[in-house]
């Protein structure tokens, strides 16, 4: 959908000049001491696929503001390309606009929600939200009709004729993202949008978002200096430091594999649960792990090597999963999906944790929704593939391990970054 | 030697006297030639449409009954402002009124409306320009600092020269001295504009055009207000000095009254002018406050 190659901004007078400087392998640092240039985004790559939510974090002065600036061209990157895709047009270049084309592209193919809402004063409710509309000299009715239409998907219905200062931040921001939605762009720009509301308005907007988002079939891409508001609502994040793009990957790589120590700090404070899936926490079944006890008929049972008086998994021959049996039992347990009773989780909780059913859950269900089956169940949860076949089990200490130890802390980035040197030198 | 001497001498007790600009022949020479060459265009081609909007004006305001006058000017003032300006206003005007200087009042008031009209006619494309390019206000300012402080008497004369006496070189002196607040507001208030609600107005594909006629204008209109309200007591100021050539209304009044040492005469024509003044402050304030782009600064 968009794809940028070689993004490069840098502020000052004579910025290209600093270009050769950058390709020299100059920090910005040393840039800005040499010729009193600031370099905005250095060589930013990377690509959004239709329909997903890219997020680029990072801190304050990473870059990250410059480089979605750069997408619709509020500001002009000194380098680089950057394409936009559709199935109407083919690939465009937007690099390589002129100003009637890049009012086009703003107007049809992109629109963008700002971090201070930026919605107009003097305007209503209404008015902000189909200024979109209003520029392209729409019919004015209809134009109503999709603003009415639109604010009642963003949960304002019935506000339309107030002013902005008469609504909260978090209704303030629905209508900015509202005048969004109106024009009908595939592509949304959210520079961050939720930076400024409350941490409980935040969450709300984020799971709001991410239902619209489905609902509407709009690839976003979202700014936030938040790790895990990057987690909850991306598909894939960039992370940037300093102006330059660290890394790549979806949450959970992120997680797992931290690339940088710069990356590995974020990663540390961040809250796994919503992150992690089973198929990474898993204690895989296999015979390092695993130790076969008995057969009986056409069930083979193993048990956990460290746990030898523990729970006995019975499997078939194409390796189902059949049989969880109690120590001290020989009958199975009652095997039934996770997400069912994660469901009804507080209910069971209340009554007590059952030990007399295995919950089964596949390889992509988060930490979170498997914390919440545990509690209501002592019983290790299985883990299957879509065919039944066993993949492992959680046990409490695979979730201990997982929500404390599965991230990459500093040690393991350290020993990753000091691999990596001597190739990137190399590939330079 | 001796020149050297002289030349020394005189450098030291009289160093202006050693070279001399001939302003004054330079600006009377230009004034000349400006009247002698363009007399017959600005009489036939300026004078025409000013005297014509003020006759206009006039004939507006004084073909409305006086009771009627009132009843329009306390609606005005209530949905400009508020009830108490609008009984202010009222009892204000019924004052002027009953001073019997009615019709002088509806002669000033035509005045300043002319003038005012002209102002913003004139006034809000330049401040516009100005409000776009650093490079454009560079050169206006200077102007703008000449029209508002060189003393209007300075250039009654050459007004009456170019129009003759009456109220049209009147109105041109009055339409100089209270352009530049009108010019000056304009530019500052579209300059103050935030630049995220500019940034915002790009991002969906406004054109210039539609950026200054959604954005700037209507957020820039309280400050602009503040121009216009600033322009109206300037010509209001002016009028009474343009009696002195000829203009009609509160002004000659009060130019009238001291000429005969007749004190009652001028005072009342001051009272007037300052009634006048405060309702026409309070009214404009209002639309200032009360318009919808007041509402930036929630």
């Amino acid at each position: 959908m968009i794809r940028a190659e070689g993004v490069t901004k840098v502020f000052g007078k004579n910025a290209g000049s600093a270009i050769p400087l950058l390709e020299q392998g100059k920090t910005k640092d040393e840039i800005q001491a040499e010729t009193g240039h600031i370099v905005g985004v250095k060589d930013a790559n990377f690509e959004l696929e239709p329909g997903e939510v890219f997020c680029i974090m990072g801190l304050s002065g990473s870059g990250k503001s410059t480089l979605i600036r750069c997408v619709n061209r509020l500001i002009d990157p000194t380098a680089g390309r950057i394409f936009f895709k559709d199935r109407e047009n083919g690939e465009r270049e937007i690099t390589a606009m002129n100003d009637a084309e890049l009012r086009e592209l703003r107007k049809h193919d992109m629109s963008m929600v700002f971090q201070h809402f930026a919605l107009f004063p003097h305007r209503t409710v209404l008015a902000n939200t189909i200024y979109g509309l209003e520029i392209q000299h729409r019919n004015a009715e209809e134009s109503q009709q999709v603003g009415r239409k639109v604010l009642d998907m963003v949960g304002l219905g019935g506000w339309e004729d107030a002013y902005p200062h008469e609504l909260s931040g978090g209704m303030q921001q629905r209508v900015g993202l509202a005048r969004a939605l109106a024009t009908e762009a595939k592509v949304l720009l959210m520079d961050e949008p939720f930076s400024a509301l409350d941490p409980l308005i935040k969450v709300n907007m984020q799971r709001e978002l991410t239902r619209i988002q489905k609902e509407l079939d709009r690839t976003i891409l979202f700014i936030t200096h938040d790790l895990d508001e990057a987690m909850r609502i991306g598909n894939h994040i960039a992370i940037m430091d300093a102006g330059e793009v660290v890394q790549i990957g979806n949450p959970e790589d992120i997680l797992v594999n931290p690339k940088t120590e710069y990356v590995a700090n974020f990663v540390e404070h961040a809250d796994p649960t919503g992150v992690l899936t089973a198929g990474t926490i898993v204690l895989p079944f296999d015979d390092t792990q695993f130790e076969r006890v008995a057969e009986n008929g056409e069930l083979v049972y193993y048990v956990r090597r460290s746990h030898p008086e523990g729970f006995r998994f019975g499997i078939d021959r194409k390796r189902r999963l059949q049989a969880v049996v109690r120590p001290g039992h020989h009958e199975s347990v009652e095997i039934a999906p996770l997400v069912q009773i994660a469901e009804h989780a507080a209910e069971i909780a209340r009554t007590g944790r059952r030990d007399d059913i295995a919950l089964r859950c596949d390889a992509q269900t988060v930490l979170r929704t498997v914390l919440k089956g545990r509690s209501c169940s002592t019983v290790p949860t299985v883990v299957t593939d879509a065919d039944g076949r066993l993949r492992g089990i959680i046990d409490e200490p695979e979730l201990i391990h997982g929500i404390l130890e599965k991230r990459g802390h500093r040690e393991h980035a350290e020993a990753t970054a000091a691999d990596e040197k001597p190739s990137a030198g190399g590939a330079g | 030697m001796s020149e050297l001497l002289d030349f020394l001498r005189l450098l030291f007790t009289d160093p202006f006297g050693l070279f001399d600009i001939p302003m004054r022949e330079w600006v009377s020479d230009a004034v000349g030639w400006i009247v002698s060459n363009f007399r017959d265009f600005f009489r036939s081609h300026v004078s025409p449409p000013v005297r014509g909007v003020m006759e206009t004006f006039q004939w507006a305001l004084s073909s409305v009954p006086p009771l009627i006058f009132l009843a329009l000017l306390y609606i005005i003032a209530w949905r400009a402002a508020s009830w108490r300006v609008a009984v202010f206003a009222v009892i204000a005007f019924a004052l002027i009124g009953f001073m019997g200087v009615w019709d002088q009042m509806i002669v000033t008031l035509s005045l300043i409306a002319t003038g005012v009209f002209f102002c913003i006619l004139i006034g809000l494309p330049v401040g516009i320009l100005c409000s776009r390019s650093d490079w454009f206000y560079a050169v206006v300012r200077p102007i703008l600092d000449i029209m508002q402080t060189t003393p209007p008497f300075v250039y009654l004369i050459p007004a009456v020269m170019l129009f003759s006496i009456g109220n049209v070189p009147g109105l041109v002196a009055t339409i100089i001295f209270a352009m530049p607040p009108m010019i000056r507001m304009t530019n500052l208030g579209i300059r103050q504009v935030d630049n995220d609600y500019i940034e915002a107005a790009i991002a969906f594909g406004s054109t210039p055009l539609q950026i200054l006629t959604k954005v700037q204008i209507p957020l820039a209109l309280p400050t602009i207000m503040a121009g216009i309200n600033q322009t109206i007591m300037l010509s209001l100021s002016m009028v009474v000095i343009a009696a002195i050539i000829g203009a009609g209304g509160l002004g000659l009044e009060v130019y009238a009254g001291l000429e005969r040492l007749n004190i009652g005469q001028a005072f009342v024509g001051g009272i007037a002018i300052v009634l006048l003044a405060m309702v026409l402050d309070r009214i404009t304030q209002g639309l200032g406050e009360k318009g919808p782009a007041s509402r930036a600064k929630d």
